[in-house]
């Protein structure tokens, strides 16, 4: 395999299901030694695409490449790709080593190495000592760890993970997580990670793609997908914002339109690229980048109503009904004094903390 | 008021169960009756189990139903194996034709499978013998054992197989390591249960037989047709045991395939599977 190839390559990939489309014309790169998340709601196809790449499924149409070479076709136990299962998928009649050992098993290494090597997956998992116990006899963060040891100490050029975490409960989820994106740095192997949680992927991603009914809608950096999303499913999916009706009045070429929201008047926006003067958008604003005063008579501030404050620790969410735009939400730190309910508020936001997506 | 503490209820259930159990004692205990003609108790001897042992009748009856029970467990294992491997991937109405001519073996009466299994022997000219029991067991053994090996594919997660694949496994290695040992329990348990089924089967045995050498339950038969003595309360009570072994051999092991993997000596023995 070339050095410089990517890790893994989807060419116009498609996949249906008699009259269901699955996946539609996916074209997706993944770098090498990358922590890849690929997110969206049930049902976007996110885990049709894993299940291609691992070749348990085979593409309607279109090619899959694993380090530069063609895989497509090519059948799971001949691709140098793992994966993790939702399921954790563990053998329930091998122990911890013997389930850890099974791929080198498959390909016949010799004695010494397949201890060695499953050895130190063991200790990279912290399951020393839990080497005779039988899967069902682990905790379920346990098994996770077995499920992860399993597929890594094969070493693949790709480790694909289908929802390891969401059977774990909160607290153990987030652990696991500061784990795998160790277990990431440890190991240098690209993972290529599923979930329906946007949360779980921008904590531990170098980058994600979000995809929508078999579409792929936006790949990026978590932040860039966070703060720019290209199209409104992205913005509502990757978080709660408030959703501003407006119109492109001009755009200014740098990314930046003079914009016309109903019930605030004409702001310098931000926004996707290809916005044309006369375009209906949606101009989206986070909940943390709303500012509350509680009697302001500035320009541009949007009357509200405070209809709910729930605390939330660290942060407070403070829900507001605005008689010209509707519903919004607003973080505020715990620490602030927090709002009256039924008060009367003013609520303003800045320039750049807007961004405009088509509706 | 509790009904099923109600005395009404306990002696009916005494009955019943003296009416499943009375004909069981009564064949053990004339089995040590000296009187030969188990007319009257005249005491008890182990003389008839002896008598048994070194009737060439029974003996020979007796090893042809083993050869005809071992035969005809592994042609049910086989055909119910392949058939309940297809099942799993089939589906609508081939997986519901395939569902009903598996029950249709275990709901016809058995005279039925029995007769129209000897008209086509006849009619293709096969020459009826030991191999047509063996057919005519296996083609209603079978069913019984699909049943229960199906029951252990349900609850065998797709995703196991999926994983081996992913770790590196062939098809075949696959199949090895992880389906069949899966299932390894349930083939034991189906096997034992085709096997039990065989050895006291009359009616298949019957029409199938043409001359060869007869079953032991068709040389009871004969023997009962001709006297009634002790050496075949003997020979009754000898079969019981060992079908009571066999059975609880059975359901021991496919109970205990759910918890497959807790013990470690259980561990050991699946290991002696994976070779």
């Amino acid at each position: 395999m070339s050095s410089d190839a990517a890790a893994i390559t989807l060419v116009a990939l498609r996949k249906t299901f008699g009259d269901l489309v699955a996946v539609s014309e996916l074209d997706l790169e993944v770098q090498r030694g990358e922590f890849f998340s690929i997110i969206g709601p049930s049902g976007c196809g996110k885990t049709t695409t894993l299940r291609m790449v691992a070749g348990f499924e085979d593409p309607t149409a279109g090619k899959i490449l694993v380090g530069g070479r063609d895989v497509t076709g090519v059948r799971p136990y001949h691709r140098s790709v793992n994966t993790v299962f939702q399921s954790y998928a563990l053998f329930p009649h091998l122990d911890v080593w013997e389930n850890i050992a099974f791929g080198l098993r498959e390909a016949r290494r010799p004695r010494a190495e397949i201890a060695t090597r499953v050895g130190e997956a063991i200790k990279l998992v912290r399951l020393e000592g839990r080497e005779r116990a039988r899967p069902s006899q682990l905790s379920g963060g346990q098994q996770q760890r077995v499920a992860l040891a399993r597929a890594v100490v094969n070493r693949p050029d790709v480790l694909l993970l289908d929802e390891p975490l969401g059977a774990l409960d909160l607290k153990l989820r987030a652990e696991l997580q500061t784990q795998l994106k160790d277990l990431h740095r440890a190991v240098g192997i690209t993972f290529c990670y599923v979930t329906h949680d946007q949360g779980e992927a921008f904590s531990m991603s170098d980058r994600v793609a979000v995809m929508n009914a078999g579409i792929l809608e936006q790949v990026g950096r978590p932040e860039e997908v966070y703060r720019r999303p290209q199209t409104a499913f992205v913005a509502d999916f990757v978080g709660a914002s408030n959703r501003l009706r407006g119109r492109i009045v001009s755009a200014h070429g740098d990314g930046r339109y003079r914009t016309e929201i109903e019930g605030v008047g004409e702001r310098s926006v931000s926004g996707a690229a290809g916005l044309t003067p006369g375009a209906e958008v949606t101009v989206v604003v986070r909940p943390e980048e709303l500012e509350l005063s509680t009697a302001s008579t500035a320009p541009a501030v949007i009357a509200a109503t405070v209809t709910d404050v729930a605390f939330l620790g660290s942060q407070r969410t403070v829900r507001l009904e605005s008689k010209v735009v509707g519903n919004l939400v607003a973080s505020t730190g715990g620490g602030t004094r927090a709002p009256e309910l039924g008060s009367e508020v003013g609520v303003t936001f800045k320039d750049e903390h807007s961004w405009a997506v088509p509706v | 008021m509790n009904l099923r503490r109600h005395p009404v209820s306990a002696v009916l259930s005494a009955l019943v169960i003296a009416f499943l159990w009375l004909p069981l004692v009564v064949v053990f205990i004339g089995s040590f009756d000296t009187n030969s003609l188990l007319t009257s108790w005249t005491g008890a001897t182990g003389h008839w189990y002896n008598e048994a042992l070194h009737d060439p009748n029974v003996r020979d009856g007796f090893e042809t139903t083993l050869i005809i029970a071992v035969l005809s467990a592994l042609l049910s294992l086989a055909v119910a194996l392949t058939g309940a491997l297809w099942w799993r991937r089939a589906h609508g109405r081939a997986r519901a034709l395939y569902d009903g001519l598996v029950y249709a073996r275990i709901v016809v009466p058995e005279v039925v499978f029995a007769s129209a299994l000897f008209f086509l022997f006849l009619k293709i000219h096969f020459t009826l013998g030991l191999p047509t029991i063996v057919i005519g067991h296996a083609v209603l053994n079978s069913a019984y054992a699909t049943l229960i090996i199906q029951a252990r594919l349900v609850g065998l997660d797709p995703a196991l197989e999926e994983a081996a694949a992913d770790l590196g496994a062939t098809p075949w290695r696959t199949f090895r390591r992880v389906t069949l040992i899966t299932l390894m329990p349930a083939i034991i348990a189906a096997g034992l249960l085709a096997f039990t089924f065989s050895l006291d089967d009359v009616v298949t045995s019957y029409f199938l037989q043409g001359t060869s050498q007869s079953p032991l339950p068709i040389v009871l038969l004969g023997m009962i047709r001709f006297r009634i003595t002790p050496e075949i309360n003997a020979v009754g009570v000898f079969v019981m045991f060992l079908t009571v072994a066999l059975m609880t051999l059975a359901v021991g092991v496919f109970s205990t395939a759910g918890r497959l993997g807790r013990s470690s000596r259980k561990s050991r023995i699946v290991s002696l599977y994976e070779g």
